[in-house]
């Protein structure tokens, strides 16, 4: 009964307060114990864009004892089961206190996967791998966050285009003239820029290419 | 990445509406209201002040004391979770 007051207070909380970003509701109106909640995954981590749903069962003597918490969504990282979704987390144990609630449980798990903690695993193989790995973590982490978390898929660019982007319109053969002579790529096109070299050409005149070695010799 | 924060400047400020002090971090019941376990208003519902400056009602401190996982500290503070003698 006291439970329930204090839990549909949290509720109301959190749909009044959108800016948390933590969000849940009940699974089943007759059982206000099982919720489900949800957050967006971390900006600037391999879960950003992607959506979380959380399995929320609230014990008896709740807030006395921790909510058990569960990722539904399927998650690649050394803290969460990858078969589960069973949390390794103190605040969700050991850490608990009556005072915190289910918003700063939501908020404690999105802060865990800005921060994961490898040496002290729930997943052995998904932390072997960011230790071993991390760039083959870092993208299977994504590549799991686009199939199950519904992230967009913000790939990195190709190398064509990053080739394409780093020459700015200047042809490649014409980069290539002076790449050859040892500078830069990106030295090569900001001389040409200064130079006034006009985008797309082929070949230059020699008083021109002069200029254009001259700017790279003075940026050196 | 690792960020060094050089300045730091604390803006105060007041609130007239600062829940945090006179509700009861445990159960979110105004201090002027009983806890959820008393079911009648006029019920014997003491407000219990920690030394650390955290303030409960007597109930529900005491619940949270008993479970085992408390091990004696305050909800907020993580200090052990004694009161003053009034
Ligand atoms: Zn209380
Ligand atoms: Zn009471
Ligand atoms: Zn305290």
């Amino acid at each position: 009964m006291a439970t329930k007051r204090r839990i549909l207070k949290e509720l109301e909380d959190m749909s009044r307060d959108r800016s948390s970003g933590m969000q849940a509701e009940v699974v089943d109106s007759d059982n206000m114990m099982h919720l489900r909640g949800w957050f967006e995954g971390p900006p600037d981590t391999p879960y950003a864009g992607g959506t979380y749903v959380v399995d929320i069962v609230l014990p008896d003597n709740y807030p006395f004892v921790p909510p058990k918490m569960r990722f539904e969504t399927r998650v690649w990282h050394p803290n969460i089961s990858s078969q589960t979704g069973a949390i390794c987390l103190d605040t969700l144990s050991a850490k608990w206190s009556p005072v915190l609630t289910i918003k700063t449980a939501l908020l404690s798990l999105q802060s865990l996967l800005a921060a994961p903690e490898p040496s002290d695993p729930q997943d052995a193989e998904v932390a072997q791998m960011m230790l071993n790995d991390p760039a083959r973590f870092d993208a299977k982490a994504r590549e799991w966050a686009t199939r199950y978390a519904g992230a967009g898929d913000a790939a990195p660019p190709s190398e064509a285009e990053k080739r394409r982007r780093e020459l700015d319109g200047y042809s490649e053969s014409l980069v290539e003239g002076f790449t050859g002579m040892g500078f830069e790529t990106r030295a090569v096109v900001s001389a040409l820029r200064g130079a006034g070299v006009k985008r797309g050409v082929e070949s230059l005149a020699e008083d021109m290419a002069g200029r254009v070695v001259e700017r790279l010799i003075g940026g050196m | 990445m690792k960020v060094t924060i050089k300045t730091y400047n604390a803006v105060a400020y007041w609130r007239w509406d600062a829940p945090s002090d006179d509700v009861c971090g445990i159960c979110r019941v105004q201090f002027d209201g009983t806890c959820p376990n008393c079911r009648f208003p006029g019920d014997d519902c003491p407000i219990l002040n920690g030394k650390c400056g955290h303030s409960f009602h007597l109930h529900c401190v005491n619940d949270w004391i008993q479970t085992e996982s408390s091990r004696g500290l305050c909800p907020m503070c993580r200090q052990k979770f004694e009161f003053e003698a009034e």
